[in-house]
């Protein structure tokens, strides 16, 4: 490690291209492990598919279990990937380079797994086709007014985006790696990085580009989990009505989002000797980000809150009296603590300057943030207009067997990642390091 | 072609279905190159029959299609139940498609079974018969359910003819209390009918009538037609009981009392009757009489025997006082406790003071299960084998190892070397895992018989489909056992025949076949009744002395089940799946008990109890309500069968092992209540299989009641406003579209018809019948007790019950099913249009259009759609009784209530084929046509004239969450409730 104040253009080329040598046999132990843990979770689907979707725990009245926690889970886990570097880039706010190529990888991968989960819900997966709206035989349309269906669109339209943009992003650096690279992996990063020569061309056209695609990108970040939170906010479920899911489902995305990208940086800041592109400079803003979205989503469960005393409706005031102190209250102080309190400790600079705090509320947001998911998608239906129908659900082993398949699977994509592609922005980095963006304090 | 030789081809067509029992099942349709001249393929044919789930003997109608029953429904020509069935009933199916039914004979050799063929069976039975015809005399003989007066005496002419006397009549429920009170005061031993409907006011002393008492179909016709709305008045009922049984729970108010203490109200009501000067015209003798066993009891005494509270002593009074024809009924089916014959014998004086011409006490029309023996009788016969008084025994649809308590010494005269035992039973229950041989005879179903509920009547059996097991008729099986070749009729049927001409029922061929057509002969042939003048005056030596409460133990009471009865109906998947209505509790049987009992104990819902009696030992989970005295805990019979098939076998626990062998001296009858009682703790608790969330509605404008006489004031219909209490009634026509207030799309046009039903929860006695019907007709999933307790039930009708908050004790029972709304919250939330809304306004489930995304269930406010978890299995030959005009659901895929369309559809082809409309009234859903009651009614609210547009202008009306503005075309009309 360089001692210098100041990264150099070498420094940065080095300390990534360093990232991709390749790796020790603990890393194949961990791949292999995650890839038991896929199997595991593949298993447990093609077990449901046989046996049908009871093998999972959800029933009548609550017929959503941790599959659409999931989704929404994974979902809001993809939208600070594009807030950072899409948004944050507009804004042309320079700490975001050190860790947007991270965080936009996190976005592909995170809406990847999301859209898998719709489709382990489904009763009849192997139907699914009818959702799609083409001329057929089967005289089957699809209902454009189904929030299913705005979601179909909304999730595929972003998983597209956000798999371009991070692909642009990548073209750069992808000629920087071919460069450098010898043999068979040579002839790989010259397929993809589709001729990048650096030419001023080239260059002029990059920028625009990525200059419209962050434009482009921008209004899905708001889009696709206000599309998400229509999913509740569209049907009459007590708990669910409300206007306010739109910006509450974002906010809470947004702060999941952030809490992923902590959980994922700090471990490969340290493993990958990213100290001095990812510093604490950045990590402390990336926390004080939290700090904002934290009071916004614990601003969004007041509101509920008060809205539910004002409508002076009594399903609705039933439905969070019981959310608190009901069968699901331990899940619902869970959620407020993990997501609202907590993140004020960043307010003390001690907190967040220290790794291991940062570290550890990263990942207490992130269960946070599932929790916040099990409390809205189990608890609205489960204590709704009929009190005769009222009833509880516990996600079964199938379920978990799936659930621990599709974080096995997401960090399975993300430690590939890692050793073969350049997980920081060779590219961003350097255009930022005369405007200080890049400096160690 | 007859029918006969068309019964032959059914039975052909039926046994090539039975083939697949025991093997693989065909796997081509084959449809009948020449069909029977009456047989159209998809098209039913109906036979008429008669009941026999139960002693109440309902007509029956059952459906068959292609050569099997599919389902039955009352025979509306029938005068015990008038076209309508109680849940049992509706679950015979499930007797003759059981898949644990016996198929062919079984003989036990060292232990184990061997299957024989019929004719050998019948050819052991028959040497067994001379074997011991050559020991001496006596030595044949026979226990048998109650059963129609031709098989009982072609019975006891067989026994004759092998020297032996006539068979013993066993029913666990032989109302021997009741019976001994009719005898000691009215000089007759047996059980005369009531008319009820005639009444006035009704109070019953724990008669359980709507459940299993005598004959409850037709009983529950007759309550409603007493305590139903009828314009702007209503009668009274008041339940007079230690505990609440869903009858009690239909009253307008519930006077708990001490168990063991009924009789000293009963009695307070009897001197308070004589004092204000009732009764005066009976013999001045009789009414001393009546006095002398009465005069101690005043209100203040009553209150010190029963618990019971002078303030509500006397509003008991004072109702029954001010009636004009009150009718007045005496204990439960099983008759309970130690004090059943007397509180029986103070109601029958009571109805003798307060109507002495006794104008609504029928002794013409008696019911048939008066012809039980008591079991005193039965406990002597069961002594006398084991003492070795007879060789061959013959066991009738009969299980007393399991209905008699232990040690009444059924196994040990059953188990007896020297006694070979023959039972004629289908099922491998705990008697006939006792038997020697096993012969099973076709059920009722299946049989050629004739069976009367009721005296004056007479009710036709017929075979309503071929026989699934090739069994004989009991019947048949007798003739050729004990008369051999040189028989004097060659079978059964022209037996019945024989019989029944000379009863001068049937006049000729033509005529026998009118009468089956009909399913009997039903015009009452008026006997002589009146009892004036002949009052019996035997009880007073009874009276003299009635037994008094024990000091403060718990008592504890088996109870007959609506569901089992006496536990018969336990292998029938149906009847296990459909809760109990007041507990909502499916499968598993819990122990009753108050809150204050439980806290008293530390329990709580869902512990594990040890229930411990002098006499045996019971674990089970508690229930906790407030139905039930603090000193009483009560059990519903039926359950805890330890073999009868895979439905009923080690499920529940059976309360009956805890009760005394001991026979209650006079009445000879059995004691249903056992105390004192211990409860233990096991410290083990499981989750009750109960299909409720909450049993309180959270005033959320769900289950509605009125006061009789709020009825003048006008509410929902004049209603203006969009909050919960404001909102009007909406039908789902568009004219109750209000674009400019509440809604914001266009409303639905529909094509002639708009569907809809009215449920007039008044008329509710939450029998649960209608939720058995829709099983049967709809092909509805049995998912077991595992999955009710995850909640995984799919009962597309159920019977909500919801507790009044204030005081818990008042129910209401709201039937509860798919609203077909006309704003549908689940048509617009699915991604592919599998909830569809039809042009008649029905809300569609389109099932191979559903991919399961489960949204239309989450958005439902009324959680009535059912998701297929898994593939729900039928096993062979269940499958057999699916009904072949309704889809069986994938697992994957949603379902929810039809208005069983396939009806719809029947009755549009019937109405184009004639050139007309749909006529009102012509659909009968499966729940309305089964509705003892008549809660329901459906038809078209499109026509002005309909019926339901008519009901829909009731004050009453009211749509369950009709401020979501769904616009539900279910529409109720409140319950109408009065404070006494």
């Amino acid at each position: 490690m360089s001692e210098s104040p100041q990264l150099t253009y070498t420094e940065i080329d080095r300390t990534v291209l360093d990232t991709l040598s390749p790796p020790s046999g603990g890393y194949w132990l961990i791949v292999m492990v995650l890839i038991l843990g896929v199997l595991a979770g593949v298993a447990c689907w093609v077990y449901q598919i046989f046996i049908g979707i009871g093998a999972g725990g959800q029933n009548i009245p609550v017929a959503w279990g941790t599959y659409l926690i999931n989704f929404v889970f994974w979902v809001g886990i993809a939208h600070s990937g594009t807030l950072i570097s899409a948004i944050l880039y507009l804004f042309r706010a320079g700490w975001r380079n050190p860790i947007a190529r991270a965080a936009e990888t996190m976005t592909v991968f995170a809406v990847s797994i999301a859209g898998l989960f719709p489709f382990i819900h489904l009763g009849r997966v192997w139907v699914v086709y009818y959702m799609l709206p083409y001329p057929n035989q089967r005289y089957l349309w699809p209902n454009f007014q189904s929030p299913l269906v705005f979601d179909m669109v909304a999730i595929s339209t972003y998983l597209t985006v956000s798999t371009l943009f991070w692909y642009t992003g990548m073209l750069p650096d992808l000629a920087v790696v071919r460069d450098r690279a010898t043999g068979f992996r040579r002839k790989v990063f010259t397929v993809i990085s589709l001729g990048w020569t650096g030419k001023h061309e080239q260059w002029r056209h990059y920028t625009r580009g990525y200059l419209f695609f962050a434009a482009l990108a921008t209004p899905l970040v708001i889009s696709v989990h206000s599309v998400v939170s229509w999913d509740f906010a569209l049907g009459i479920v007590p708990g669910w009505h409300s206007t306010i899911f739109a910006p509450y489902f974002v906010a809470g995305a947004i702060h999941s989002g952030l809490a992923m990208v902590l959980t994922l940086l700090i471990p490969l800041r340290k493993l990958f000797h990213y100290e001095r592109i990812v510093t604490m400079r950045i990590l402390e803003a990336v926390a004080k980000t939290i700090i904002f979205t934290g009071l916004i989503v614990g601003y969004a469960y007041t509101v509920e809150y008060f809205l539910a005393w004002y409508s002076h409706n009594g399903v609705e005031m039933e439905a969070f009296r019981w959310r608190a102190l009901g069968d699901y209250s331990l899940e619902f102080w869970i959620m407020v603590v993990c997501n609202s309190i907590i993140p004020l400790l960043f307010f003390f600079k001690k907190i967040r300057t220290s790794i291991p705090w940062l570290f550890g509320i990263s990942i207490l947001i992130n269960i946070g943030m599932w929790y916040e998911r099990f409390v809205i998608i189990i608890g609205g239906v489960a204590h709704g207009f009929i009190p005769h129908a009222w009833g509880l659900y516990w996600p079964s082993g199938i379920e978990w067997g799936i659930m621990i398949g599709s974080f096995s699977l997401f960090f399975l994509f993300f430690v590939l990642f890692v050793k073969h592609l350049p997980s920081i922005s060779m590219t961003e980095m350097k255009e930022t390091l005369d405007h200080g963006g890049g400096h160690g304090n | 072609m007859d029918r006969r030789t068309f019964l032959k081809i059914a039975g052909v067509s039926g046994l090539s279905f039975a083939a697949s029992c025991t093997s693989q099942p065909e796997k081509t349709l084959y449809s009948l190159v020449q069909a029977p001249d009456d047989m159209v393929i998809g098209k039913a044919n109906w036979y008429a029959s008669t009941c026999r789930e139960c002693p109440a003997g309902c007509g029956v109608l059952a459906k068959n299609r292609e050569g099997r029953t599919i389902k039955v429904e009352g025979n509306p020509l029938h005068p015990i139940n008038r076209g309508r069935l109680c849940m049992r009933g509706q679950a015979a199916l499930q007797g003759i498609y059981n898949p644990d039914r016996i198929k062919t004979p079984l003989l036990k050799e060292a232990g184990k079974w061997r299957p024989v063929t019929y004719a050998e069976a019948e050819a052991i039975l028959q040497a067994k018969a001379e074997a011991a015809m050559r020991n001496g005399n006596g030595r044949v003989r026979m226990l048998t359910e109650v059963v129609g007066e031709s098989l009982l005496n072609l019975a006891s002419q067989s026994l004759e003819n092998w020297d032996s006397k006539g068979p013993v009549i066993f029913e666990p429920f032989a109302y021997e209390a009741l019976k001994e009170a009719n005898s000691q005061v009215f000089g007759v031993d047996g059980l005369p009918s009531y008319k009820m409907d005639q009444a006035d006011f009704l109070v019953s002393f724990g008669a359980d009538f709507l459940e299993t008492w005598l004959s409850p179909v037709e009983y529950a016709r007759k309550f409603k037609d007493m305590h139903g709305l009828r314009g702007q008045n209503k009668s009274l009922y008041f339940h007079v009981s230690p505990y609440q049984s869903l009858t009690g729970a239909n009253a307008d108010f519930w006077f708990s009392c001490n168990p063991d203490s009924e009789h000293f109200i009963a009695l307070g009501l009897l001197r308070e009757g004589i004092r204000h000067g009732n009764g005066r015209s009976l013999p001045e003798k009789d009414l001393t009489a009546i006095d002398t066993v009465s005069s101690p009891y005043t209100r203040e005494k009553v209150f010190e025997l029963s618990g019971l509270p002078p303030e509500l002593f006397d509003k008991l009074y004072i109702h029954l006082q001010l009636a004009r024809k009150p009718l007045i009924l005496g204990t439960s089916t099983s008759a309970t406790g130690a004090n059943s014959l007397q509180t029986n014998i103070a109601v029958n004086l009571l109805n003798l003071v307060f109507d002495p011409d006794l104008e609504l006490i029928d002794f013409s029309n008696r019911h048939r299960v008066e012809t039980a023996d008591r079991r005193s009788t039965v406990l002597e016969f069961l002594t006398g084998l084991k003492s070795g008084a007879a060789d061959l025994l013959l066991l009738n649809n009969v299980n007393p190892a399991f209905a008699l308590p232990p040690g009444s010494g059924v196994r040990e005269a059953l188990e007896r070397d020297s006694l070979f035992v023959v039972s004629f039973s289908n099922f491998m229950d705990e008697t006939t895992e006792l038997a020697d041989l096993v012969l099973p005879v076709c059920l009722p179903l299946e049989a050629w018989d004739e069976y009367a509920g009721k005296t004056g009547i007479v009710s036709t059996l017929q075979p309503t489909m071929g026989s699934l097991t090739g069994a004989p008729n009991i019947g048949d099986v007798l003739l050729r056992a004990a008369f051999g070749p040189q028989r004097p009729v060659k079978n059964f049927q022209a037996y019945l025949f024989a019989q029944l001409t000379l009863k001068d029922v049937v006049r000729g061929k033509r005529d026998w076949l009118q009468v089956l057509q009909k399913g009997g002969l039903f015009q009452s042939r008026k006997q002589e009744g009146g009892l004036r003048g002949s009052l019996s005056d035997t009880y007073q030596s009874t009276m003299a002395a009635p037994p008094t409460p024990k000091e403060n133990h718990l008592v504890f009471f088996a109870v007959p089940s609506i569901r089992f009865f006496d536990g018969r109906g336990a292998n029938r998947p149906w009847l296990c799946e459909v809760p109990d209505t007041l507990t909502q509790v499916a499968w598993q049987t819990p122990v009753l008990m108050h809150p204050e009992t439980l806290a008293a104990r530390g329990l709580k819902q869902g512990d594990i109890v040890q229930v411990e009696s002098r006499w045996g030992q019971l674990q089970m989970p508690v229930y906790e309500t407030v139905g039930v005295h603090s000193k009483a805990a009560v059990v519903a019979i039926g359950q805890g069968h330890t073999s009868f098939g895979r439905y009923a076998s080690g499920k529940g626990a059976n309360p009956i092992s805890l009760l005394s062998p001991e026979l209650e001296p006079e009445s000879g009858g059995p004691f249903f209540a056992a105390g004192p009682i211990a409860l233990k703790k096991t410290g083990r608790s499981i989750k009750l299989a109960h299909t409720d969330g909450s049993r309180t509605q959270h005033e959320r404008k769900i289950s509605l009641s009125v006061q009789l006489e709020d009825l003048v004031h006008p509410e929902h219909h004049e209603a203006h406003g969009l909050g919960m209490w404001e909102f009007p009634l909406v039908l789902p026509l568009p004219e109750a579209y209000d674009r400019e207030t509440r809604d914001i799309y266009p409303p639905h046009q529909h094509v002639d018809y708009r569907w809809a039903m009215v449920v007039d929860m008044d008329k509710c006695i939450g029998c649960s019948a209608c939720a058995a019907a829709c099983y049967a007709e709809n092909n509805v999933g049995v998912t077991g007790e595992e999955r009710v307790v995850e909640g995984r039930e799919m009962a597309w009708l159920q019977i909500q019950r919801y507790l009044d908050p204030e005081q818990r004790e008042k129910t209401t029972f709201l039937p509860m099913l798919c609203q077909h709304c006309d704003n549908a919250p689940c048509e617009s939330v699915c991604p592919v249009f599998a909830p569809h809304h039809s042009k008649e306004g029905i809300n569609n489930q389109i099932y191979n259009r559903c991919i399961g995304t489960r949204f239309c269930s989450q958005d439902c406010p009324y959680k009535v759609r059912r998701f297929n978890w898994f593939a729900w299995e039928w096993p062979e030959p269940l499958n057999l009784q699916l009904n072949p005009e309704v889809t069986v659901r994938t697992k994957g895929v949603m379902e929810k209530c039809s208005f069983c369309i396939q009806r719809i559809k029947d009755a549009h082809n019937t109405a184009k084929n004639e050139g007309r409309k749909i006529l009102d009234g012509e659909i009968q859903p499966a729940c309305l046509q089964t509705c003892p009651t008549g809660v329901f009614t459906f038809g078209n609210l499109m026509d002005e004239q309909s019926e339901v547009r008519k009901k829909v202008q009731d004050q009453r009306a009211y749509q369950v969450m009709g401020y979501l503005n769904t616009k539900p075309a279910v529409i109720y009309l409140k319950k109408v409730v009065q404070d006494i």
